[in-house]
Order: C-alpha cells, then structure tokens, then sequence
C-alpha cells in the first residue's frame, strides 16, 4: 500500500483543486453553493481519517468505564445486557466497519447508563456523564473543521 | 430547470386562470433555501397587467433534508388569510398533485418592494424600531386563535402532553442512533426534570427570524414561511431565534429588553418568559429539524440519497449536540 501521502492530505489536495480552480469557473450560484459544501463534507471526511478510529477507541473505553461504574452504584440489568453486547464485538478488528460496531455497541451501555444515573437521579454521576459528553462533543466539534453556522 | 417551470406554470396558469391567457417572462430559482424549491416568476396578462408570484414547492422525491407538508401549509394559509393577527402570504393557487410544476407546489403573490426584516435590521443605524416590529410581530402571530386554524393540525390535549410529547421524540431518537444516543438521552432526562412554568399553547411558525419577515412601506408586515407552524408553546420561536446566527441577532443584543418588550406585547409573566426559560426552549424548538438531520444522515450512501445538503448538514447535528449539553450546563 501507498501510505504517504496520508488519506487526509490527499482529500485535503483534493479540497484545494475544487476551491481553488473549479469553483471560480462555476457561474451558476446553486451549483457553486453545492461545491462549497461538498468541499466542507471532505474537509470533515479529512479530520475523522486521520483520527477516527483512535478517537472511538478512546471513546469506547470510556463509555465502558462509565457503564461498569453506573453499575456498581446500582446494579441494573439493562446495563449487564449492554456490557455483554460490547463483550461479543469484533474487537481485535481495526477495520472502521468493526471499530464502528463496538463503537455503538459501547454508546448503547454509554445510553443505558445514562437512563440509570438520571433515573436513580444520582447528582455525581449525572454530572460525570455530562463531563464524559462535553468530551465527545469536543471531538465532534474538531471534525466540524471549516463548518461555518449560518442561517437557514 | 427554470425553463421548464416557466413552462409548467404557464400550464398551471392556463388551468387555474383560463380567461386571462398568462404568459410567463422570466422565472429565476431564488437560492439560499435549505427546504423547498422556490422561484420567483413574472407573469403578463392578456390584459396587459404584470404580477410576479413566488413558486415554492417540493424537491424531487428523496432529495432534500427538511421534510413538510405542502398540503398542510396550504391548508394553513387559507385559514389564516385575513383573520390572523398578522399578514400572511396571498395564495393565488396551488398544484396539488404536481401535475404541471413537477411536485407539490404552491403559488403566491410576491411583496412586490419589499424588504426582509433582517436586511433593515444589518443597515439601520438605530436598530430598535425593526427590533419592536420583530417581536411584536411573532407576539401577536402567537396569539392567534386556535379555533380558526384547520382541524387537521395536530393539537396536545393540555401543555404538559405537548411538552412530553417533544421529549419522546428525544427519546425516540436515542433509541434509533446509537452514537448520538447518549447526549440525546441525557438532554431529553434532563429537560424533564426542568420544565419550566406552562403558557397556553398556541400558533407556533417553527422558523422564527427576521428574514422571514418581509416589510414594505405603507402595509403591515408580512410573515413567510409557514412549512413548519405547528400548535405548540409559543416560546419555542424564541428558543430558535436565539440560535439564529444572521448579524444583527436582535435576542443576543439586549435579551432583557427583548424580553421585556416580548412579555408586554403578549402578557405573559417574567416566570413564563426569561433568560433560562427562553434556553430552555431551544431544546424544545429544534427537536423536529434534529430528528430531520438524522433521516437524512442515514440515508447518505443508499440510492436515494437526499443530496449534498445531507452529509454537510452532519455538521449540524453537532453544533445542537453543543448547544444543547451548555443548556444544560447553564441551567443545572
């Protein structure tokens, strides 16, 4: 395999031909607006090459850790089910298909810990799950990269 | 694509106005939208006169992101024409079936010299007066009567079922999207352990800001685009606004005055309308577009995939997942 350069340089390459020497040549305005975004789509696709599978990684055995210790403060059934299903995912793969599964399969006993904390409305791990969360969405706002909020 | 729906609403005209022979002469696609297809066309009667019209009107079946009900917005727009509080479109027609505009499409007339309300407001001087007629405006659509809205939309029984019913399409969601379902079962946990005091549900337009208000000198304002009003908590407009990033955003400048002018024009009281309650009510208001963002994601990489606006819009997703865990924050 040819491993250099790495995927996100080649996309970004890629971003760099469209916003540089297609779209001045565009005239019509929808599809200019079409180019823009698709050329934001591969900045975002850039991002998550380059880190994905270690940031779900990273994220599994978090919200694993947060599962188990949901679990020791209230033995719950749903939680032991949900830590079973992320036992029996492919977790020796580094295919992005496989990372991706155990992936969920972690965010579902990430979720289902989260129904226990807010149901046993127990404040500290409440606010941990929040703390877990706001690292999550950190990441998703990394992939976001050259995302730009505008109006509808 | 202009050229033919010039043609097709020539059709349409030739069908819905027979004797006064309509003859398109130029139909531009107004870009910019995220939701429907819009066009502005002129027409030249046999008489010699000259309107121009606004088509608005579904994509192509799975294109697309945002999802409404033509027939229902139609339905609205009759009911409300001259006896809601505010001006409301003037519907001159509309092609249910799609037969000669190519989808749902409806047709109204255009405020011929107008100006959009967040246009005044980004070249005033003195922003005021545009910020009064802003929240006036949506103060008096919200006191619309419901008994002049259609029977076919939908209605809660009482507030707290209106409220619960938004937090289960939360959970809803969760249930469906595994990585996203932690934030989302979080948020909709959370909201129900902090509602705030009820109001009185009422007509809700669903996409709240001042573009969507169009001024011409002389004539009341005139509210636009109706596809996502629905019977809900008026205070869900003001949640949404706040998330409005279009320059000047007239909350963000000075909420406390926004908020005092808001309670006055509608009388509601200041536990009912706040700082808190209003960040509430973002959660509250964006929960339809959210679950629309997620249809769409998942159509991505299948045949009938909803277009670019789909993937870029992921992003989206991400920025309410944001702006929802700081309410949260914020509010605990």
């Amino acid at each position: 395999m040819i491993s250099r350069p790495l995927t996100d340089q080649l996309v970004r390459d890629c971003c760099r031909e469209l916003t540089e020497e297609v779209l001045p040549a565009l005239a019509d305005e929808t599809l200019k607006l079409r180019l823009i975004m698709a050329v934001t789509v591969l900045e975002n696709a850039a991002v998550r090459a380059a880190h994905e599978i270690a940031w779900m990684r990273s994220e599994t055995g978090t919200a694993v850790a947060f599962a188990r210790e949901v679990a020791a403060f209230r033995a719950d059934e749903r939680i032991e089910v949900a830590l079973a299903e992320v036992e029996a995912g492919p977790h020796a793969s580094l295919h992005l298909v496989d990372v991706v599964d155990v992936y969920e399969r972690a965010s579902r006993a990430f979720d289902v810990a989260v129904q226990v904390a807010h149901e046993a409305q127990a404040e500290h791990l409440i606010r941990r799950a929040a703390d877990l969360l706001r690292a999550r969405v950190d990441v998703e706002r990394t992939v976001m990269a050259i995302y730009a909020v505008v109006g509808r | 694509m202009t050229d033919t729906l010039a043609a097709g609403f020539e059709r349409f005209l030739a069908a819905a106005e027979p004797d006064r022979a309509g003859r398109v002469t130029s139909c531009e696609e107004i870009t910019g939208g995220y939701s429907r297809i819009s066009a502005r066309a002129v027409v030249q009667w046999q008489d010699g006169a000259e309107e121009m019209f606004i088509l608005r009107g579904d994509p192509p079946a799975g294109r697309g992101v945002f999802v409404s009900d033509r027939d229902a917005e139609v339905a609205l727009l009759r009911s409300l024409q001259g006896v809601a509080p505010v001006r409301t479109p003037t519907l001159r027609g509309y092609d249910a079936t799609g037969e000669h505009l190519g989808s749902k499409c409806m047709v109204v007339e255009a405020a011929v010299g107008a100006t959009d309300l967040q246009t005044l407001m980004a070249q005033a001087d003195v922003v005021t007066p545009w910020t009064d007629l802003f929240i006036d405006t949506f103060a008096a659509l919200h006191s619309t009567p419901l008994d002049v809205l259609p029977p076919s939309m939908p209605r809660a029984s009482d507030w707290r079922s209106y409220l619960d019913g938004v937090l289960d399409g939360y959970e809803r969601m969760a249930d469906r999207y595994p990585s996203a379902a932690p934030v989302l079962r979080h948020v909709s946990r959370w909201a129900r352990g902090h509602r705030p005091p009820p109001v009185p549900l009422g007509l809700t337009h669903g996409d709240c800001q001042p573009t969507n208000v169009l001024v011409t000198p002389g004539a009341p304002p005139l509210v636009i685009d109706w596809e996502f009003a629905h019977i809900g908590d008026p205070r869900e407009d003001l949640g949404y606004y706040t998330q409005n990033p279009l320059a000047p955003n007239v909350y963000w400048a000075d909420p406390e005055y926004f908020l005092a002018r808001y309670r006055a024009a509608s009388g509601l009281s200041a536990d009912q309308v706040n700082a808190e309650v209003v960040d509430y009510f973002l959660l509250i208001g964006m929960a339809g577009l959210l679950e629309q963002l997620f249809v769409a994601a998942q159509a991505i990489g299948h045949d009938d995939r909803p277009g670019i606006l789909a993937p870029y819009l992921i992003n989206a997703i991400s920025h309410q997942h944001d702006m929802f865990l700081s309410i949260c924050d914020r509010l605990s």
